[in-house]
């Protein structure tokens, strides 16, 4: 909502308030069944939800785990009460669906979960102008657990402690694994 | 590589305590490093806040819908006649309609003038220039011939038993409630008719209305 002046308000929402507005009814129109009002959803936001389950997993996974993200969420969408816009109920959906996903594949991968080697794999590799940067891919070479935390703090905007709540770690745990992941990603961009 | 080095990402949020955050200031006021680590680090962070999302390559709606049990395709009101293809039962017609009320009656009652008329403002547009006939009437006027259509189809419906009563009834019922949150939405209009957001939600109540007629005489047309 926009201001004139001190104690003042205009009644003209802006756009993206008329925006979530819109996408409430939308939610609330698809929890009664409506798919064409969760189709709209889904188009609304299945770029953003693709391109973190493909940061957060390897990208051969993200189209099925998209699918299971907003299969999920169509069989949740009584539980969305408004409070948060949809964007943001759907988005901690997403991580929790791709944070249990991880866990079931994390025992068979024996991924890099806490191998130091790996922070040096990313740092080493240098990025130059004559290079195509892929900085996503510098991200997808992080160990898990950094990894995990940079993408949900400096990407998707979390907040330590709600890492930590999301992680079951402590939110210095959340800070130091943050810390690391940006120590190892700076070096791509000197 | 010093005792703050690992600090500069708390520092760079914004998260360490005031008088850490003094003592780190001071540091960097003459550690040349930590000052070259720091820049690095906010580059790290506005390059991930600035990455841009990309869609799959292939559209996955379809396996949804298919998994959700609704149809994946856009298909014409004519098209859902010849199929009889019934989208919604008539109680999330309801329900819709419903909700529908629901959330337009608590926008409309958020845009209410809740300030005095002196203090709103909208900009770009000139005071009177845009009004709700202006640009709503032929969108009511096709609404009211939905409305007829259905109300016909309803009409059919029951003399010949294939619809009863209480469904008449309840479908009768969201018609009414939906025409008044679009009343709702003309009044709060003539209150206040340069609310640019007042215009939006009357569009968008109209087209709702305007896909829930479509729907509910499809389902009666199915069904008759």
């Amino acid at each position: 909502m926009q201001t004139t002046g001190p104690g003042t308000a205009t009644l003209v929402k802006d756009p993206a308030t008329t925006a979530a507005d819109a996408e409430a009814a939308d939610a609330t129109m698809a929890a009664s069944g409506d798919g064409r009002a969760f189709e709209r959803l889904y188009r609304a936001h299945v770029a953003r939800i693709h391109s973190l389950v493909r940061r957060m997993l390897d990208a051969d996974e993200a189209d099925d785990l998209t699918q299971d993200i907003f299969v999920r969420a169509w069989d949740k969408l009584h539980t969305f009460r408004g409070e948060a816009a949809f964007g943001t109920w759907l988005h901690r959906l997403a991580v929790n669906v791709i944070l249990a996903r991880r866990k079931r594949v994390a025992v068979d991968r024996g991924r890099r979960a806490s191998d130091p080697e790996a922070l040096e794999t990313v740092s080493g590799r240098r990025e130059t102008p004559e290079m195509t940067v892929d900085f996503e891919e510098a991200i997808g070479r992080l160990p898990d657990g950094a990894r995990q935390v940079f993408i949900l703090h400096d990407v998707a905007g979390y907040r330590h402690e709600e890492i930590a709540d999301l992680l079951g770690v402590a939110p210095g745990t959340s800070k130091s694994q943050l810390h690391h992941a940006r120590t190892a990603l700076r070096k791509r961009l000197k | 590589m010093d005792t703050w080095t690992d600090r500069l990402s708390e520092y760079l949020d914004d998260t360490l305590a005031g008088s850490e955050r003094a003592a780190l200031d001071a540091h960097l006021a003459g550690c040349a490093a930590c000052r070259a680590t720091l820049d690095e680090l906010r580059r790290v962070v506005a390059r991930a806040r600035g990455l841009e999302d990309r869609p799959p390559a292939a559209d996955l709606w379809p396996g949804i819908a298919e998994r959700i049990g609704v149809s994946p395709d856009v298909v014409s009101l004519s098209a859902r006649r010849r199929a009889r293809r019934i989208a919604l039962s008539v109680p999330q017609l309801i329900a819709a309609g419903i909700a529908l009320v629901l959330v337009g009656g608590t926008a409309v009652r958020l845009a209410l003038p809740r300030v005095p008329r002196a203090a709103v403002a909208f900009d770009g547009a000139r005071p009177g220039s845009a009004t709700v006939v202006s640009w709503a009437g032929p969108a009511i006027s096709a609404s009211d011939s939905a409305v007829l259509e259905l109300r016909a189809a309803l009409a059919i419906g029951r003399s010949s038993g294939q619809i009863d009563a209480a469904t008449v009834r309840v479908l009768e019922q969201s018609l009414m409630t939906i025409d008044s949150a679009v009343t709702q939405a003309r009044r709060a209009l003539d209150t206040d008719p340069n609310s640019l957001y007042l215009h939006q939600h009357l569009a968008e109540t109209l087209r709702r209305k305007s896909q829930f007629l479509r729907r509910a005489t499809t389902l009666v047309s199915a069904r008759t």
